[in-house]
């Protein structure tokens, strides 16, 4: 049609898009889960999440599997996602059926989604950027860590659990459709019945990704050591851990609360 | 579908018929809103009552203007020629009943191709596509070729007959979110083209050559599954059903180049 020659990205534009809806089911959508299930290992009390936490740090080559599965993958999805989000013209005022409302709330979500991972990279894995926090000397009582995280940094808790609910919703949203315009692109699903049924399971997911996610959160902001997850009292484990690093950081967060 | 989305309130007891109509003198001039108002008659659709202002082309103003300028052919909905915007929702004028419509009934043309005038548009975006993608049976012999017509079943003559009545209208291309002037992507009404002849036993010929055309920059890809084509088809082409078909088949189209090239 035109007569300059097309860029890397017009000239693949047909496998980068394949690969760009492949890339967010696998390895991002596995990752997504398997993320969801260590937070949620939270609930079963400190204990059991950093054995869970302890696990994943104890894995072999763990950098590497880090950046090809995750950080590459991401940065992916994320770079292409945005020239395509770019292409749309959103028009779901004059058209406001539901699927063009999804359509259009796939790329809110990518947007709020990319700005969450952003955050929470820097909020987590990146802290140390910014210096160490305190209580960082706490590790490998990843709990801990994880906890003081959304209490005491940076910003006031309230608002770190605002910018994880919306962004834990975003990304349940953004992966369980992403689900859906997978199968249609990759001819899985072609037909309407099958679109329809499909659309049916993307939503009862999202649901339980989001209730999943918040109850980690749960979790996570407002358990303690001292008073242990559901599981541990059902076993009835009368033992309860205290160490000086508690008595120092425990103790002002408690009463924060 | 369309239907439901204009016809809110129906208007029969107006005494007059009012229009707003977006205007344009040329291909680059800039466009102005113009109202006309006429009597009121029964069962006047959009393109008889456009008919009755070129006869009398007063605006409210009282001034004498050009006649609004327009396309169309077959006045019962299967050439697409007199594709607008009908209070906001791009479909067929001739099918447009007054009588359904809320008024003051709004018309503009389709902003997805170049205006020529007025409410016509240059569509020839959409017959280049078709050239693009081989929308068409190659002819199998003109001489006697000892075959007999292919065989077709049922079930799919019903699915083709539903694609071939695609007219070209650009209703699909008009709400599609991801066919504009800042994009290469093909729209929903040439895909249905190539899922109809992909199915057809002599067009089959060219499946891999359609399937590398939409494989191509501007292709399939640029399809972002906001499925408004289907619904605002007027001839309730599954246009959906064919990206999702079109979709498995450029993947094993992928898969062949991949492996056995």
């Amino acid at each position: 049609m035109t007569d300059t020659t097309p860029g890397l990205l017009d000239r693949y534009q047909f496998q980068l898009r394949r690969l760009h809806s492949l890339s967010g089911i696998v390895p991002i959508g596995f990752f997504l889960l398997f993320h969801l299930l260590t937070n949620s290992t939270a609930f079963l009390g400190a204990e059991r999440y950093d054995t869970h936490v302890q696990q994943i740090h104890d894995l072999p080559w763990l950098p590497v599997i880090e950046l090809l599965f995750i950080f590459l993958p991401i940065a992916f999805h994320g770079i292409l996602g945005v020239t395509i989000a770019w292409q749309g013209k959103l028009n779901v005022r004059q058209y406001p059926y539901m699927d063009n409302w999804r359509y259009t709330l796939q790329r809110i979500t990518a947007w709020i989604t990319l700005a969450f991972v952003a955050i929470h990279l820097l909020h987590f894995r990146f802290a140390y950027w910014f210096g160490e926090p305190e209580y960082a000397s706490a590790a490998p009582r990843f709990f801990d860590f994880t906890r003081q995280g959304f209490l005491h940094l940076w910003l006031p808790a309230w608002l770190w659990i605002w910018i994880y609910v919306v962004g834990v919703a975003a990304a349940a949203f953004h992966f369980s459709n992403g689900i859906v315009t997978f199968c249609i692109t990759w001819g899985i699903a072609v037909g309407f019945e099958a679109r329809k049924k499909l659309s049916l399971v993307a939503g009862a997911l999202c649901i339980v990704l989001m209730l999943w996610g918040f109850v980690s959160l749960h979790a996570l902001t407002t358990m303690t050591r001292t008073a242990p997850g559901a599981a541990e009292v059902a076993r009835g484990n009368e033992q309860r851990i205290s160490t000086p690093y508690m008595a120092r950081h425990e103790a002002p967060s408690a009463a924060r609360e | 579908m369309v239907r439901n989305m204009t016809a809110s309130t129906t208007v029969a007891s107006h005494k007059e018929i009012h229009f707003k109509i977006k205007r344009q003198d040329g291909p680059n001039s800039q466009p102005y809103w113009e109202e006309f108002k006429m009597p009121y008659a029964p069962q006047h659709n959009v393109i008889s009552a456009l008919l009755y202002l070129r006869e009398h082309p007063v605006n409210t103003k009282g001034q004498r203007v050009a006649p609004v300028a327009w396309e169309s052919n077959c006045m019962e909905e299967v050439c697409g020629a007199c594709s607008m915007l009908v209070n906001g929702v791009p479909r067929q004028a001739c099918a447009a009943l007054v009588d359904d419509l809320a008024q003051p009934i709004v018309l503009e043309p389709l902003t997805k191709f170049p205006i020529i005038r007025d409410l016509a548009v240059d569509r020839q975006k959409m017959f280049d596509a078709l050239i693009r993608v081989k929308a068409w049976v190659p002819l199998d012999g003109s001489q006697d070729v000892h075959e007999p017509a292919p065989r077709i079943s049922p079930a799919d003559q019903a699915l083709r007959y539903a694609f071939s009545r695609c007219m070209t209208c650009g209703c699909c291309m008009e709400a599609c979110p991801q066919y504009h002037d800042r994009s290469d992507f093909i729209g929903p009404a040439p895909l249905g083209q190539v899922a109809l002849h992909n199915s057809h036993p002599t067009g089959g010929f060219f499946k891999s050559d359609r399937l590398h055309a939409l494989m191509d920059p501007g292709g399939i890809a640029g399809c972002g599954n906001a499925q408004n084509c289907f619904k605002v088809c007027p001839k309730d082409i599954p246009l959906t059903h064919a990206i999702g078909a079109l979709g498995r088949q450029t993947t094993v189209q992928w898969l062949r180049d991949l492996l056995i090239k």
